[in-house]
């Protein structure tokens, strides 16, 4: 016996307790008396924090004063934001010259306009700007921040610096307007399309080395005042620290966790024994360690300034967190892919680097946001051994004659500003996932 | 699957054995931990010869075709492929992989990859051929297997049956001189298993050394100079492909006939 339908049975709209506000309301917040009580108390006490802060914060804050005694006498009981304003370049800048700062948001700004091309869709050999990120975006921005004489090693390094920044920026703007590549652009520029492949590359590079002459030239001219690290502060420090931390983590941590996987007995065991060491021990022990210690290993007469050991320390610790998120990582990969890249003749290294590592970083995303952002966390802990960083600057304020004891409001704002950057960073880092995850129907 | 009887009309294909030796397994042993899975395996495969593995599940039919590219050692006698003998001296295992082709019942495409960037990694990567090059060859590959409008998807976006085809077409990208398959269809859904066997019917017809493990008994047919019966690690029987369905002798290869012939 067959039943049929006659016809379509139209969609009813949802029953108003799951679409209406009021429903909503009533089925999360009120559905019992326990639930009522408790929804009424929570309710209360939120109200009570929020004006509390409300009040404080904002309504008799105290904007404009010339120091904490005058906060006083405007407001007693409001928050003196004056002193976290007056010190704010403090907070971003530490002592650096006020005259050179434009160095400094220049060199940021470089990382930005170094990056971009990463970010946009039709712009081909991403890989080498990322590299290029890593190994010499440092050297220019750091001629930008310490300034000084150049040794004859940062003269070259910052002349490839600045070429390899143009001639990204020139495949990326190539790249976006034609889906082409700067190499090809060139080639047909000069009308070689029918050369051989030989004589084209032999072109390419003759054009490279021009390049390199040219900006070795112009940046012999070109110098700026030196400024000592000691100079350097706030979240300026923060953010080279820990981003020096970051960049090196990654390759550091590929290496670490390639040598724990190593069928090398030598090189399992040591680099096991190096990853474990520094993930037992906190990121403030290897710093007092870094500062104290190191010095004592160094010959004579060598000294390396703290900001250095520091750096080295980070990047260490680093590694040796990112070596774990590797390995965990490459775990997720299954044997048929490494298999799959042998039998296609790919040796050990061509098998990592081109098939194994792109998947594995894939799947690694998040956690290696997660970590970025521990560690962007974690980089304050240098304010303990005496550098001003971020949050080095935001206890000094207490200590300045005319806003003696103002503690609060300047941990309240790094707060803030903490979370403002870590938020955005994780919100990224989600986003990344979805994205790429989307590309990859597996 | 059909039975013996109405694979009798099918044509077979025309023998391109050569007398040219080209793997050879002399008293192959080989042990996992305690677990001994092949026993004393002589073998000898000619240039252009094609050979059907078959055996019940656990009988180290994988086990032995892995071991000519190596993707498994073995403890005791010798394997030569193509000349070199396969031993803990062996400098150049990416060689001989290179020079054999394999692919593997669960396809294992680099899912990150375009199906013709999965084509061209070896050749550009091992075979340092020019990428122009290789692009040219990779799509005459596809268009082998019968899919060149697949060329920029990924892996992930092709049915079962294009991705093995797709496998198929990344080993013959290396101009293999053998090529290895491992129970090429036995992950696919029955409409597709068709269209991987065309295929490897037209691969072999090219005259490729080939060494199937499958138990398409159809396919074994129509292209194997060889059926060989794999058991417990042993190599039971082999024959050429009418005698080894019409006339097993062995208990062994009647029972597993049986087994396969009325699922
Ligand atoms: N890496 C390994 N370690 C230990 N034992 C293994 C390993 N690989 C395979 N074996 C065992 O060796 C035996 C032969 O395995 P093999 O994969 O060669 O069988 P097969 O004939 O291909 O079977 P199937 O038809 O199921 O694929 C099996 O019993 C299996 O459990
Ligand atoms: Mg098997």
């Amino acid at each position: 016996m067959a039943v049929l339908r006659a016809e379509r049975t139209p969609a009813r709209s949802a029953p108003l307790s799951e679409t209406s506000v009021l429903g909503w309301l009533r089925k999360n917040l009120f559905s019992s008396w326990i639930n009522i009580i408790l929804t009424i108390v929570s309710i209360y006490i939120i109200y009570i924090t929020v004006t509390g802060l409300w009040v404080w914060g904002v309504t008799d804050a105290v904007w404009v004063a010339k120091d904490r005694r005058d906060c006083f006498d405007i407001s007693i009981d409001g928050a003196c934001w004056a002193g976290v304003i007056v010190w704010l370049d403090n907070f971003f800048y530490g002592r650096y010259p006020r005259a050179e700062l434009w160095r400094v948001n220049l060199g940021g700004l470089l990382l930005f306009l170094w990056m971009a091309p990463l970010w946009l869709p039709r712009v081909k050999d991403k890989i080498f700007i990322g590299l290029t990120t890593v190994f010499l975006y440092p050297f220019l921005a750091g001629y930008f921040f310490a300034g000084g004489d150049k040794g004859l090693f940062m003269q070259v390094m910052i002349s490839l610096a600045i070429v390899a920044l143009i001639g990204q920026t020139l495949h990326a703007i190539i790249g976006v307007s034609s889906g082409r590549g700067l190499p090809e652009y060139l080639i047909r520029l000069l009308g070689k399309e029918e050369a051989s492949e030989a004589r084209q590359r032999h072109t390419l590079l003759a054009i490279l080395a021009g390049a390199l002459v040219v900006a070795f030239v112009g940046q012999m001219g070109w110098s700026f005042v030196g400024v000592s690290w000691t100079k350097w502060g706030g979240m300026f420090l923060t953010l080279v620290i820990s981003g020096i931390g970051i960049a090196s983590a990654l390759p550091l941590g590929i290496i670490l966790a390639l040598g724990r996987r190593s069928k090398l007995p030598v090189i399992r065991v040591l680099s096991t024994a190096f990853i474990e060491l520094f993930r037992s021990v906190p990121l403030i022990t290897v710093l007092f360690m870094a500062t104290t210690m190191f010095p004592l290993f160094m010959p004579e007469g060598f000294v390396l300034n703290k900001l250095v050991q520091v750096i080295i320390a980070v990047c260490l610790f680093s590694g040796c967190y990112m070596a774990e998120t590797v390995r965990a990582g490459l775990q997720a990969i299954p044997h048929g892919q490494y298999e799959a890249a042998h039998t296609v003749g790919l040796g050990y290294w061509g098998t990592m680097g081109l098939v194994v590592m792109p998947q594995a970083l894939k799947h690694m995303i998040p956690n290696i946001v997660g970590s970025f952002i521990g560690l962007l966390k974690d980089t304050t802990l240098v304010s303990i051994i005496g550098l001003f960083d971020v949050l080095g600057m935001l206890r000094a304020v207490s200590q300045d004659i005319p806003w003696r004891g103002l503690h609060k409001e300047p941990l309240i704002f790094g707060a803030v500003l903490f979370f403002v950057i870590c938020f955005a960073m994780s919100k990224y880092s989600r986003h990344l996932e979805v994205k790429l995850s989307a590309g990859d129907n597996r | 699957m059909a039975s013996v009887d109405e694979q009798e009309t099918q044509t077979q294909l025309a023998s391109a054995a050569s007398s040219e030796v080209i793997i050879e397994f002399d008293k192959v042993n080989k042990w996992y931990g305690d677990f001994h899975v092949l026993k004393d395996i002589d073998l000898v495969v000619h240039k252009g010869e094609r050979i059907v593995v078959c055996g019940p599940s656990g009988s180290g039919k994988s086990t032995l075709i892995r071991c000519v590219n190596r993707l498994e050692e073995h403890q005791q006698g010798t394997i030569i492929v193509d000349d070199m003998t396969l031993d803990k001296n062996l400098k150049n295992i990416d060689h001989i992989r290179s020079e054999v082709g394999m692919v593997f019942q669960s396809f294992n495409l680099f899912p990150h990859l375009t199906i013709i960037e999965n084509l061209t990694l070896g050749p550009i990567w091992v075979r340092k051929i020019p990428k122009v090059e290789a692009l040219e060859a990779a799509m005459l590959y596809l268009e082998r297997v019968k899919i060149p409008e697949q060329a920029n998807k990924y892996p992930g976006q092709l049915s079962g049956g294009q991705q093995q085809r797709v496998a198929i077409a990344r080993s013959l990208c290396m101009n293999p001189k053998i090529m290895l398959f491992d129970e090429p269809t036995s992950a696919l859904d029955p409409e597709m298993i068709k269209e991987v066997l065309d295929v490897m019917v037209e691969l072999a017809a090219t005259g490729m050394t080939m060494i199937v493990v499958s138990h398409e008994m159809g396919f074994a047919k129509t292209v194997a100079d060889r059926v060989m019966f794999m058991d417990e690690g042993e190599i039971v029987e082999q024959n050429e492909p009418h005698e080894f369905f019409n006339h097993p002798q062995h208990d062994r290869t009647k029972l597993f006939l049986s087994q396969i012939l009325h699922q």
